[in-house]
């Protein structure tokens, strides 16, 4: 004979353990922010742009004109159009793993993020473009880990270090003073671009952008102080015939 | 971790759905990035460490770069994907044995 008793302690137990187990994967949301930060480092690899062969803007239907120019074009046109259609209700938010809360009614970071790596992709030399995708993809998750563990202060001076070591690496071919003018400025750019919140634009926008134009403002301004920018790449290009 | 309850839109974490996202993606997002490093570190290696060629060390350090902060952010995150699974086959295993439970509890 099964006692009823026993069976509906038993049930109780499992009832018990089941709801600490959903307490449990509830308290797993920590999952979506490691998510979001190996997606932004994971941006770091799309440097891998400048490996591929020169595009020219003469022939643009040449293939690796339709690689390196309309390939992240189009890449960015799908993820608006998609974005677009997430903030009309047609796609639910769901679908979109480890999103903020701000952004149920906004544009998504990685949408910003990825508009401006298109942007220094295509208007930028990479001299410019590399320690300000760095920045984004490295920097900004370094301070976003130190801001949450640490302190806002502590993120910025840990981030502006990041930052203008990223510049330095970059910029080691350059003048000794004119890497170290880059560095702090590019540095400067990124933190304040990261700091500086608007509702409307994102901080993955503005630690790309802001660095990238302070820093293409002494590039052309560099000559007339008798400095001279790097004129090799980083990243040498493959040489693959077409 | 309480401030993520509020970062994060809130979704239905027992939902497999929700997380196949992230299960599908994570293998692209750690063998990419040491891949483009990989490539890196082999182009200096050929066009400049043999060659005895300085110009290519600016890709050693990117690649050096794109290697540490990754590895950086995937052991956490893997760790956790990990832990996520683990408690995820709990619930499941406790939700059969209480459904077994109540059908018995029926009968």
């Amino acid at each position: 004979m099964v006692n009823v008793k026993d069976v509906k302690q038993r049930l109780e137990e499992v009832k018990k353990k089941l709801d600490e187990t959903t307490k449990k994967i509830n308290t797993i949301d920590f999952d979506a922010h490691w998510y979001r930060r190996v997606f932004h480092v994971f941006g770091a690899s799309f440097i891998f742009y400048y490996v591929l062969p020169n595009a020219n803007w003469v022939n643009l239907l040449d293939w690796i004109n339709i690689l390196k120019i309309w390939v992240p074009v189009s890449i960015v046109i799908i993820i608006v159009l998609l974005e677009i259609l997430r903030l009309k209700g047609k796609i639910n938010s769901d679908h979109f793993f480890g999103l903020r809360t701000y952004e149920k009614k906004r544009a998504g970071s990685y949408v910003f993020f990825a508009v401006a790596i298109v942007i220094l992709f295509l208007f930028f030399p990479q001299q410019i473009a590399i320690p300000c995708i760095l920045c984004a993809c490295l920097a900004d998750p370094i301070m976003g880990e130190i801001r949450y563990r640490f302190g806002e202060k502590q993120a910025y001076i840990v981030g502006f270090i990041a930052c203008m070591f990223f510049f330095i690496v970059t910029w080691f071919k350059a003048d000794f003073s004119l890497m170290i003018l880059v560095s702090v400025v590019g540095a400067i750019g990124a933190v304040v671009g990261e700091a500086k919140k608007f509702w409307w634009l994102d901080d993955d926008f503005m630690i790309q952008m802001l660095p990238a134009i302070l820093i293409l403002i002494i590039w052309f301004g560099a000559p007339c102080l008798g400095l001279n920018p790097p004129v090799e790449p980083i990243i040498y290009p493959s040489v693959i015939s077409w | 971790m309480k401030n993520n309850d509020k970062e994060y839109l809130k979704t239905d974490y027992s939902n497999l759905k929700v997380i196949k996202t992230e299960i599908l993606l994570t293998p692209l997002l750690i063998i990419i990035p040491l891949f483009v490093a990989g490539f890196l570190i082999n182009n200096w290696f050929i066009n400049g460490f043999s060659k005895s060629v300085s110009s290519f060390n600016g890709e050693l350090m990117l690649a050096i770069i794109i290697l540490v902060g990754n590895i950086m952010f995937d052991i956490p995150f893997v760790s956790s994907m990990i832990k996520y699974k683990k408690i995820l086959s709990q619930y499941k295993k406790l939700s059969k044995k209480l459904k077994e439970i109540k059908l018995f509890n029926k009968s």
